[in-house]
């Protein structure tokens, strides 16, 4: 007889077939070993993404993993498509919470690498025209690419382009959102 | 190909979706990140966020690409030879070919096992 499956360690199943179901034509049949196989997948990606961010959190000799960190280790191991995606899923995310818009708006330069949504719309492959040539660079995600989302996402006043073409970061020093962050120290 | 899908779902509200702000749990997230070494210390609050995004775009990544090998193999049931082809073609899914091809050895294991037993 096989062994119990402990379903605290992955998603609920109900879950990952609805998000399946998006992606599927409504014809498609999902055989139940699939269901499962494609829930232990996820589990295992993100065991695999945080081992990653989290030996680069011990390298850095910091004890919190950080979205960022998950971002850099995404693109380390090939998962650069996500990046973008993700850090506008965070920057709506932010201001679905209802940070005012006077703590939002400062004067720093606009994010270097993701473009507004206004500009997604209008191309076809914003990504290849955005991402630099080589991104081998281990800190591409790091330090340089101008934000910060565990203190915040900063860019200049609505509908100022400002310095978008700016390749040099600007990351504060101060700490806009303490309201905002989570039991950073106790999760 | 995978850009699209990711911005389609970002322009539609991804966000608020008709299951809560979030379609994954984020503890049950949480959990998973702390079980996946020992020496994970402390996650920031956002992170298990970005996770709940990250999982379905893989989840959706990977289910368009077993889809293709069952429309290869002219059938309407994605199966799991199916997830197990799209792993082994797409490099980035290298990290899952032990738990593709685990599953069937397991089984084959606890199989020879049980018949031991008996």
């Amino acid at each position: 007889m096989a062994g119990v499956r402990e379903q605290d360690q992955y998603m609920p199943i109900a879950n990952v077939i609805r998000i399946m179901r998006r992606i599927l034509p409504s014809h498609a049949k999902i055989s139940d070993d699939a269901k499962e196989t494609i829930q232990e997948c996820v589990s295992e990606y993100i065991s695999f993404i945080t081992s990653e961010a989290n030996e680069r959190c011990q390298k850095e000799q910091r004890k919190t993993v950080t979205a960022e960190d998950l971002l850099w280790a995404m693109g380390k191991l090939g998962f650069d498509d996500y990046v973008n995606p993700l850090a506008f899923y965070l920057q709506r995310y932010r201001e679905s919470e209802g940070e005012p818009a006077s703590v939002r708006r400062t004067s720093s330069r606009a994010l270097p690498h993701a473009l507004p949504l206004s500009m997604l719309q209008q191309q076809q492959h914003p990504f290849s025209s955005a991402m630099p040539a080589s991104n081998n660079d281990n800190n591409f995600y790091g330090v340089g690419y101008g934000f910060d989302f565990d203190q915040g996402f900063y860019r200049d006043g609505v509908g100022d382009g400002g310095d978008a073409s700016s390749s040099a970061a600007f990351v504060p020093s101060f700490d806009h959102f303490p309201h905002l962050k989570r039991d950073n120290n106790n999760m | 190909m995978r850009q699209a899908g990711a911005y389609s779902n970002l322009l539609c509200g991804g966000i608020s979706g008709r299951t809560g702000p979030h379609s994954l749990p984020l503890a049950r997230i949480k959990k998973i990140m702390k079980n996946s070494s020992e020496d994970v210390k402390m996650i920031s609050g956002v992170a298990p966020i970005v996770f709940s995004k990250a999982c379905e775009l893989f989840i959706e990544e990977l289910t368009r690409r077993s889809w293709i090998m069952a429309i290869d193999g002219k059938r309407r049931t994605l199966n799991k030879e199916d997830i197990a082809s799209a792993v082994i073609a797409t490099d980035i899914f290298d990290f899952l070919i032990t738990l593709v091809s685990n599953s069937d050895a397991t089984d084959a294991n606890n199989t020879v096992i049980q018949m031991e037993t008996i």
